[in-house]
């Protein structure tokens, strides 16, 4: 953490592409700081700081970007990190179970990283997959399903592994008889 | 000319505009709370709801459709509007809670919503008393919550900056202080952070709140979440008196409001001018009401041969000014003006030494170059420069005004409130020479170095105009009692709750806090009885005869000052102060 962190030639061209997308730099926030969430792993305030020093924005406005979304992590997280929806739906369909489940597994709490820098759990609000709840979504990309125990189990032993997730096709209730 | 109905009376308007602006302009009230007529409008409150439609008009015809009553027909926006980013239109409808219960409903349904996670803690908060959020809930607000469940707690007292402290939870994130940092003072310092029920608004990591206005949000600040750490649980509202005044402590001469309790000033406030400052003001000034509350001279002081200043009264500090005055030549008088002294005192005070044969009146100016900024911050600290200069005081700077002094010629030195021993290459050895007169506010290098001390009122103490840097007078009105004035007498000063009710005797009354002082022009108007010049009764009438002798400053009045928050002089020398 200490070393000074910095955006080479490269990035600094593929930062200027991005920004040049949009009329005005301030909407190139979001994508500037996926870019730099993908080259560092996490976008701390350090990050932050050489975004905002990058963009040649104020570092509150990156800060506060930065805290409104989860899918932004503020701190350094484990190779894995598991987004647990705990919000409505998926809460009525056994969200915290899941949660709690999978933190008894890790013997980690939400928003804790495992002492190997494996895995992170993160409770999060609606990711949108009300029909398949409960659900988690594995480093803000592929979603897993209809989560069960047995499900659970299986993921992790798929990512430490070096599986990710496929795709699940998921039928829509009024097409599970067959008529599309 | 354009019309706009709002609830079902007609209004004109010609400029276009927002319905919310308009409605306070006509007087009307409409709740808000993120709204503000300085910075830009982000409607996210949703306090100020009203419902709005346009008649519709017939194309074919060309004219607007009529009911069977013959009255127009209104085709309503499907939901309800927020009027301060509604913009007027000619013929618009807008009905507010006055005249319509779905309005009056969204008002309290919404105030139920922002009271969710928002602590009662109303009775230890420095906001209570002018808080709209208060104001407004018992207003237009439910009778009670309907929510009965834990509420969101998010941290306290939060040191954001040197003068700022936030209460996370009282906020309901209007954002204006947000807005204030980038829009008005540039800063970009806060944000809101987080999202949903958790939000607040914050610096960026490790960042101080350091921002030379940062003050001003706690001003449009619309519930306690920002206090200002300095004025912090020192005093309730209502307990104070509100005085018009305004900034003496920069040559911006911001218009301000001056807060006073049992005669200390306690704050001070901007006050809304369009002409100088707008509703901002900058936290050095606010900060400068010390000034008028501590350290101050209080009673004469006299230094008999060579020993410690000791107190004096007033007919011995006259008596000994006279003597000293009857054993020197005018040319060996040497008069010290200040750019801190208003304009009434600083005519008086060299009328009187100019009917004595004193040619000569100097005057070392207040300027930290580079201190300023493109706001409200000037160069010149001092808020009567361009106010002396067009009196006739001279500049001299620091090292000339030291070859004068120390020339030996001058045998009586009189030096109007201005620590020029604290700006100059001055040292109190060169003053030994001469006998030293200082009329002064507050204890200072110059005050300690003089032979005589006479205490005198500053600009809330008294009623005197004052011309800053970009040449408007503006004037002050007495806010705090002096050992001579007495609000009961002075119409001109507030009258708060605990002066109306209260009596000289009660508990909290501290005598202390009355200064024994007089204005300048009151002590010259002393030393010159017997004559009948310069025999005044008021500063107005000093303001008269300046008026009818100079020609910048004839016909102005107070009266046409308090109208127009001062008034813009054209002055001979327009040359920027600043520049010099």
């Amino acid at each position: 953490m200490s070393e000074t962190k910095s955006f080479n030639a490269k990035d600094l061209s593929e930062i200027e592409k991005l920004t040049a997308k949009y009329p005005e730099k301030q909407a190139a926030v979001l994508p500037v700081l996926w870019y730099a969430q993908d080259k560092f792993g996490h976008v701390d305030p350090s990050v932050q700081k050489l975004v905002a020093q990058t963009m040649d924005l104020p570092e509150a406005l990156i800060y506060g970007v930065v805290t409104f979304y989860t899918q932004f992590y503020e701190k350094p997280m484990g190779k894995h990190v598991l987004d647990v929806c705990t919000c409505l739906s998926c809460q009525i369909c056994g969200g915290y179970d899941i949660l709690h489940y999978l933190e008894e597994k890790l013997g980690i709490k939400a928003g804790e990283t495992t002492p190997d820098g494996k895995f992170s759990i993160q409770s999060v609000e609606c990711l949108g997959a009300c029909a398949y709840a409960p659900m988690l979504q594995v480093t803000n990309d592929k979603y897993v399903n209809h989560l069960t125990r047995e499900k659970v189990d299986q993921l992790i032993e798929d990512l430490k592994a070096g599986k990710q997730p496929g795709f699940e096709s998921n039928k829509m209730p009024q097409h599970e008889n067959g008529s599309d | 000319m354009p019309e706009i109905f709002i609830d079902n009376k007609r209004y004109e308007f010609e400029q276009p505009g927002k319905v919310l602006q308009f409605m306070l302009d006509n007087g009307l009230d409409l709740p808000f709370f993120c709204y503000h007529p300085s910075l830009s409008i982000p409607a996210n409150c949703r306090q100020c709801m009203v419902k709005a439609g346009m008649p519709v008009f017939d194309k074919v015809k060309g004219t607007f459709e009529l009911d069977e009553n013959g009255e127009r027909v209104i085709r309503y926006f499907p939901k309800l509007m927020t009027a301060c980013s509604l913009d007027l239109a000619d013929g618009m409808v807008v009905h507010t809670h006055h005249s319509d219960e779905l309005v009056k409903q969204a008002q309290a349904d919404n105030l139920e919503f922002i009271l969710i996670n928002h602590p009662l803690d109303c009775p230890i908060c420095d906001q209570a008393g002018e808080c709209p959020l208060q104001i407004l809930t018992y207003k237009y607000g439910p009778e009670g919550s309907r929510f009965e469940h834990k509420k969101v707690h998010k941290p306290k007292a939060i040191q954001l900056g040197p003068r700022v402290i936030l209460d996370a939870e009282r906020c309901i994130n209007c954002t204006r202080c947000v807005r204030f940092t980038d829009e008005i003072s540039k800063t970009h310092q806060l944000t809101i952070i987080s999202r949903g029920d958790k939000n607040y608004p914050m610096t960026a990591n490790g960042k101080v709140f350091d921002d030379p206005y940062s003050l001003n949000t706690v001003d449009i600040c619309p519930v306690g979440a920002l206090t200002s750490a300095d004025f912090r649980f020192k005093a309730r509202v209502w307990e104070m008196n509100q005085t018009p005044g305004i900034d003496i402590s920069n040559g911006k001469g911001c218009s301000t409001w001056v807060w006073t309790r049992d005669n200390l000033v306690m704050r001070i406030t901007p006050r809304f001018n369009e002409a100088v400052n707008d509703h901002w003001m900058p936290d050095s000034g606010r900060l400068s009401y010390r000034i008028f509350n501590e350290n101050r001279i209080s009673k004469p002081w006299i230094r008999p041969d060579e020993k410690e200043q000791v107190r004096t009264t007033w007919n011995n500090a006259e008596l000994t000014l006279r003597e000293e005055l009857d054993k020197v030549k005018p040319p060996e008088i040497l008069v010290i003006g200040s750019p801190h002294a208003s304009v009434e005192d600083s005519y008086a005070y060299k009328a009187y030494f100019k009917s004595l044969g004193v040619a000569d009146f100097y005057f070392l100016p207040h300027v930290i170059p580079g201190s300023g900024d493109d706001l409200l911050l000037s160069d010149d600290q001092a808020p009567n420069t361009r106010g002396i200069r067009a009196l006739g005081y001279s500049e001299v700077a620091g090292d000339k005004l030291q070859k004068l002094v120390a020339s030996g010629r001058p045998k009586l030195v009189f030096i109007l409130n201005d620590d020029i021993l604290d700006r100059s290459d001055l040292a109190p050895s060169h003053l030994e020479d001469a006998y030293t007169v200082y009329l002064g506010t507050n204890h200072n290098s110059t005050s300690r170095a003089a032979d005589l001390v006479i205490p005198i009122t500053t600009a809330v103490e008294h009623a005197a105009s004052y011309i800053n840097v970009d040449g408007r007078i503006q004037r002050t009105v007495p806010a705090k009692e002096t050992l001579y004035t007495n609000r009961r007498l002075n119409l001109e000063m507030s009258m708060g709750r605990p002066d109306h009710y209260g009596t000289k005797f009660d508990n909290w009354v501290t005598d202390a806090n009355r200064i024994d002082c007089i204005p300048a022009w009151e002590f010259i108007t002393r030393l010159n009885s017997g004559s009948d010049t310069f025999v005044w009764e008021s500063s107005r009438r000093i303001l008269a005869e300046i008026g009818k002798k100079i020609p910048a400053f004839q016909g102005i009045t107070y009266e046409q000052m308090d109208e127009n928050n001062g008034i813009q002089l054209k002055l001979e020398q327009d040359s920027e102060v600043n520049t010099i």
